[in-house]
C-alpha cells in the first residue's frame, strides 16, 4: 500500500461487532479485515474465530498485515488449517502489495472472557 | 499477493509423512479384516494366509494401538511441532506390522515404546499449558501405557481392554473438557468429571485381579460419561447449526449413547451376562469411530495436508455405521447370522466413509482449482 498507515493509538474503541480486536491501521481495512476473519469458523463450535475470542489483534503497517491468533488448546492440531483459512480469507481482501502475517501466540492464554457477547449466547451463557 | 511469515513467527507446517498414514491406513484395514475373520468372515483367497489368522488374534492391539493409537500420536506430533513427537506414532504403527508379520514379542513392546513416548510427548503439553484438559489427555496416555505394559507380559484380555478402551475414553473425554470451556462453568462440572473417570481407572485396575467388582465399576464409569456429555458438552448446542458443526455434533451425540450402552453392557458382561460383543463395539464402533467420523474432515487437512469439501453425503456412512450396529448388537441378540451380516456392514460402513473422504477432497479441487470462465477466456 502507498499510503500512510497510522500508527496512533485508537482514539477510543469503536463498538464495532464484527471486529472485536485491537486493531491499527487504515480506517478503510477495518471493516473487510473484520469481515475476512469472521468468515474463519472453527467448526468444531461453529463459531468464528472471532467470536470465539481467538485474534488478539490486527496490524495494518509497512506493507503488511500482521496477524496475533491464538488457540483455546497446545494440543489442537487444526491450528496450521485454521492459520491457512485466515491467510485466504485476508489474501481475498487485502490490496496487492501488502504481505500478510499470522502470529501464533500463546500468552496470555485464551480464556472464556474472550468471547463476543454473541458466542456466549449461542454457548447459553 | 504474497503470505509472509517472518522467521519465528510460526513454526514450520508439519506434514505427516505418507508412509506412516499408510501404515496407519493398513492396521484399520487387517484390524477389521481380523474382526471379521474371528466371527468366520473372510474371502476364501486370504483366509488361509498367516496374517490374518495373527490380525484375528490382535484385532483389538490392531484397531486400539495400531490405528488409533497411530492417529491420536500423529495428531498429538502435528500439534506440538517437535520432530521427537513422531516416535511414539512411528513406534505404533511398526509395533502393529509387527504383530502381523508374527514378531508379537517386538510387537507387543514397539507398543510399550509407543505408549512411554506418547506420555512422555504429553508430558510437554501439559507443561506448555497446564489445564485440566492436559492433564487428562496425560492420564489418557499413562492408561494406553498401562495397558499396553499387561499386553505385552501377556496378562488377560479382560485385564488389559480397559486400559485400552480407557485411554480412547480419556482422550475424547479431555478434548471435550476443553471445549465445555465455551460453556458457563457449572461448579459440578469438573468434580463429577473427575469422580467418574477415578471410578472408570479404579475399575481397570481391579478388572486385573477381580473382574467382576472390576467390570461392573468399568462399565458404570462409562455409562456415567456419556451421562456428563449429554449434560455438559456444547454439541447439544451446536447441533442446532448447520453444515459441518451439526454434522460434528450428530456423530457425538450418537456417539454419546454408544457409550452410554456400551458402559452398560460392559458391567452385565461382568456380572456373566453374554453381551461381550455389546460391551466392545458399542464402545469401539459406536462411540470411538463416531468420534473419528466426527473430527476426520477437520484433522484430514490438519494431519495431511488434504482439503475436504463438506457435504450431506457424510451422512450417508455415519447412518449405515450406527444403523449396522444396532442389526448387529439388537437383532444379532437374537440370530448370529444376523450378527455376522451387521459386522459385515459395520466394515462397509467404515469403507464407505473413507470412500467418502476420498469424494470430498476431489470434490474440493474441483471447487477450488476448476478454472474459472475468465481463467478460460484470459488464457
Amino acid at each position: 500500500m502507498s499510503e500512510t498507515v497510522s500508527l496512533q493509538a485508537a482514539p477510543a474503541p469503536v463498538p464495532d461487532t464484527r471486529s472485536p480486536f485491537p486493531y491499527e491501521g487504515p480506517q478503510e481495512l477495518r471493516r473487510p479485515i473484520a469481515e475476512a476473519l469472521q468468515r474463519v469458523v472453527d467448526p468444531e463450535v461453529a463459531m468464528s474465530i472471532v467470536d470465539v475470542g481467538l485474534v488478539y489483534g490486527v496490524t495494518v503497517a509497512q506493507g503488511r498485515i500482521h496477524l496475533l491468533l491464538t488457540m483455546t488448546s497446545v494440543a489442537c492440531p487444526v491450528a496450521d488449517v485454521i492459520v491457512d483459512d485466515v491467510e485466504s480469507e485476508l489474501d481475498r481482501i487485502a490490496p496487492p502489495d501488502l504481505q500478510i502475517q499470522v502470529e501464533l501466540v500463546w500468552e496470555p492464554p485464551w480464556t472464556p472472557a474472550r468471547m463476543s457477547e454473541r458466542a456466549k449466547i449461542f454457548m447459553g451463557w | 499477493m504474497q503470505s509472509m511469515l517472518a522467521a519465528g513467527a510460526r513454526p514450520r507446517r508439519t506434514v505427516t509423512p505418507a508412509p506412516l498414514l499408510l501404515l496407519a491406513g493398513l492396521m484399520l484395514v487387517t484390524g477389521i479384516a481380523g474382526g471379521l475373520y474371528r466371527l468366520g468372515i473372510a474371502p476364501a483367497a486370504v483366509a488361509a494366509t498367516d496374517w490374518l489368522g495373527r490380525a484375528a488374534l490382535a484385532h483389538a492391539a490392531l484397531m486400539i494401538g495400531a490405528f488409533l493409537g497411530t492417529v491420536i500420536g500423529i495428531e498429538r506430533a502435528v500439534a506440538v511441532k517437535l520432530p521427537a513427537a513422531w516416535l511414539a506414532p512411528i513406534a505404533s504403527a511398526l509395533g502393529g506390522a509387527c504383530l502381523l508379520l508374527g514378531q508379537a514379542y517386538a510387537g507387543a513392546w514397539l507398543g510399550v515404546a509407543a505408549a512411554a513416548l506418547f506420555a512422555a510427548v504429553n508430558v510437554v503439553v501439559v507443561r506448555r499449558q497446564p489445564a485440566v484438559h492436559t492433564a487428562l489427555l496425560w492420564l489418557a496416555s499413562v492408561a494406553w501405557l498401562g495397558g499396553n505394559l499387561l499386553f505385552a507380559t501377556g496378562a488377560a484380555s479382560e485385564a488389559v481392554l480397559p486400559w485400552w478402551f480407557g485411554f480412547l475414553v480419556v482422550t475424547i473425554a479431555a478434548e471435550r473438557a476443553e471445549m465445555t470451556r465455551l460453556m458457563r462453568r457449572r461448579p459440578a462440572a469438573h468434580p463429577l468429571l473427575f469422580g467418574v473417570l477415578a471410578v472408570m481407572y479404579a475399575g481397570a485396575a481391579a478388572s486385573g485381579f477381580a473382574p467382576r467388582l472390576g467390570g461392573l465399576l468399568y462399565g458404570l464409569s462409562l455409562t456415567a460419561l456419556a451421562c456428563w456429555f449429554f449434560a455438559f458438552d456444547i454439541a447439544r448446542r451446536t447441533v442446532a447449526t448447520n453444515g459441518l458443526p451439526r454434522y460434528m455434533a450428530v456423530c457425538l451425540l450418537a456417539g454419546y449413547l454408544w457409550l452410554a450402552i456400551g458402559g452398560i453392557g460392559w458391567a452385565l458382561t461382568a456380572l456373566g451376562w453374554p453381551l461381550r460383543d455389546t460391551a466392545l463395539h458399542a464402545l469401539g464402533l459406536g462411540f470411538v469411530f463416531s468420534m473419528m467420523m466426527a473430527h476426520a474432515p477437520v484433522i484430514l487437512p490438519a494431519v495431511a495436508r488434504i482439503k475436504i469439501e463438506f457435504g450431506r453425503f457424510f451422512y450417508v456412512p455415519l447412518a449405515a455405521l450406527h444403523a449396522s450396529l444396532l442389526l448387529r448388537l439388537a437383532a444379532g441378540w437374537f440370530d448370529a447370522a444376523l450378527r455376522s451380516m451387521g459386522a459385515v456392514l459395520n466394515a462397509a460402513s467404515i469403507a464407505l466413509f473413507a470412500v467418502t473422504l476420498v469424494g470430498a477432497a476431489i470434490a474440493w479441487h474441483i471447487q477450488h482449482d476448476a478454472p474459472t470462465v475468465q481463467d478460460i477466456l484470459h488464457g
